[in-house]
């Protein structure tokens, strides 16, 4: 995909993600919410989460109006995928770090100075352009 | 607690601890910039732009970093938990200041060409199939949406409609930004800096962040096999504390002693999946140690007005020992307390 296409996609998104927000904030939220009834002023704070999540906000908004409950699993938070996250992490942080350091190279000004001789030609080419100028 | 929403729940607390981070942020900004010659022009290697977006750019390291080490270092030491206090606001303003570096790098590198900066940062990035030249500007950005996913889903407001595994596992996406900073740093700044101070700064805050979650992982309690759990130094806990023992792949209960009695309610805060039973038993309620939420210990509801439930689980003396049954009872279903001997219950 192009540039383009990138931010042509990015735009669309954000779009449907405003219309999104628009339907929660204005109706969804109260509707799906006890607590968020009669509170409006913090409902502005929804809009970039809407904006940039709409399609899980659409999920979530049908299945919180059709009275679905997580139950049980709402209290099940993911351990195992943060253990495992956690892990991956540690495991990484060191082999990134490592790979950054090997494949370093040391710029010019870390180097010292080496006076190159001139390739052949070069004068008449040199000489040429300066009496051009 | 369950109250209508309102845009933030400022408390005494909360604006002492975003004061003190407000300030330390400004802190180190301004002291790196002023440190780092901001009058540099273009003519300089590092020139004025170039410090400032530096100054943002590990001051959000420095911050992401701090924000990955609190939860490990508070399951390792409950000396650290007042930091987990406020958590949230901490995170929104690391996202904050990671915007504000990408700012001052789409303002300087991106600003003098007349391709619109987003594009310019799409088009230029190139040479994905090699390390060295590696675009570590994309890490950036993938990071920086992951930052911005979380910091605008970090009302409570969020944690109750998407359901708090929900939630917790959109904010665990937490850890492969902080890989893609890492990788951002590493194969970017890294490569170029010859100032030993700030990559010193950043392996250690790195690798600290590493250590810390294998050393937290490697105490978790242990799976179990059979129905009914032991509840293994269940003799020790003090009054009005908690042991927790691992019930489920997922699942950990948290065994209160009370009184000379016993309850087991769910590890996990109805709130933010909070850690219960770290917390402690205040005016006869089961007390979250992130944000206070209260829990009646025998059936596992918090007491009115407020709404919230947690499961609670079935306990049984038998041969002289405790055990907890792995299933859960749904949330506000009454458990008498296992009332212990009285030898015990004096213990």
């Amino acid at each position: 995909m192009t540039a383009e296409a990138w931010l042509l996609l990015g735009q669309v998104w954000v779009w449907i993600g405003l219309a999104v927000a628009a339907v929660l904030v204005l109706w969804g939220a109260g509707a799906a919410e006890e607590n968020a009834r009669g509170a409006w002023a913090f409902r502005l704070l929804l809009v970039p989460g809407a904006v940039l999540l709409w399609p899980l906000v659409a999920l979530r908004l049908g299945a919180r109006l059709r009275g679905e409950a997580p139950g049980l699993a709402a209290h099940r938070p993911p351990r195992r995928a943060q253990d495992g996250a956690a892990l991956l992490l540690a495991l990484f942080v060191p082999t990134a770090l490592g790979t950054a350091m090997a494949i370093r190279q040391d710029g010019p000004r870390h180097a010292a100075a080496v006076l190159l001789e001139a390739p052949e030609g070069s004068g008449e080419a040199s000489g040429e352009a300066g009496a051009s100028e | 607690m369950s109250v209508r929403y309102v845009p933030v729940q400022w408390t005494r607390n909360k604006w002492v601890y975003d004061a003190v981070l407000v300030v330390c942020v400004a802190v180190y900004v301004l002291g790196f910039i002023w440190s780092g010659n901001p009058a540099a022009d273009a003519t300089r290697p590092v020139d004025g732009a170039i410090v400032r977006m530096r100054a943002w750019g590990s001051c959000a390291f420095l911050m992401l970093t701090l924000v990955l080490c609190i939860g490990p270092l508070a399951r390792l030491d409950a000396r650290f938990l007042p930091l987990l206090y406020n958590r949230r606001h901490f995170g929104v303003l690391t996202a904050l200041v990671a915007f504000s570096h990408a700012a001052a790098v789409l303002g300087w590198y991106y600003a003098f060409s007349p391709t619109p900066a987003w594009e310019a940062v799409l088009t230029s990035a190139v040479g994905w199939d090699r390390l060295a030249g590696f675009p570590f500007e994309m890490l950036g950005v993938f990071a920086l949406v992951i930052l911005a996913a979380l910091a605008a889903t970090s009302h409570d407001f969020w944690l109750s409609f998407l359901t708090p595994p929900v939630w917790k596992a959109l904010h665990l996406m937490i850890y492969p930004a902080y890989a893609a900073v890492v990788g951002h740093v590493a194969l970017g700044y890294l490569q170029d800096v010859g100032n030993p101070a700030f990559p010193g700064v950043f392996v250690s805050g790195a690798l600290a962040v590493a250590g810390l979650h294998l050393a937290a992982w490697r105490r978790g309690p242990a799976a179990p096999a059979a129905a009914w759990i032991p509840v293994p130094g269940w003799r020790a806990i003090p009054e009005n504390r908690a042991a927790v023992v691992r019930v489920g792949p997922d699942e950990r209960a948290a065994i209160f002693r009370i009184g000379g009695a016993l309850s087991a309610v769910s590890h996990a805060c109805a709130h933010q999946n909070g850690p219960l039973g770290e917390g402690r038993v205040i005016d006869g309620c089961i007390t979250c140690p992130w944000h206070g939420f209260q829990y009646r210990p025998e059936d596992g509801c918090s007491p009115a007005p407020f709404t919230e439930k947690i499961p609670t689980y079935r306990l049984k003396l038998e041969g002289g020992e405790v055990f907890v049954h792995r299933d859960a009872d749904p949330p506000g279903t009454y458990q008498a307390p296992l009332v212990l001997p009285a030898r015990e219950a004096a213990a």
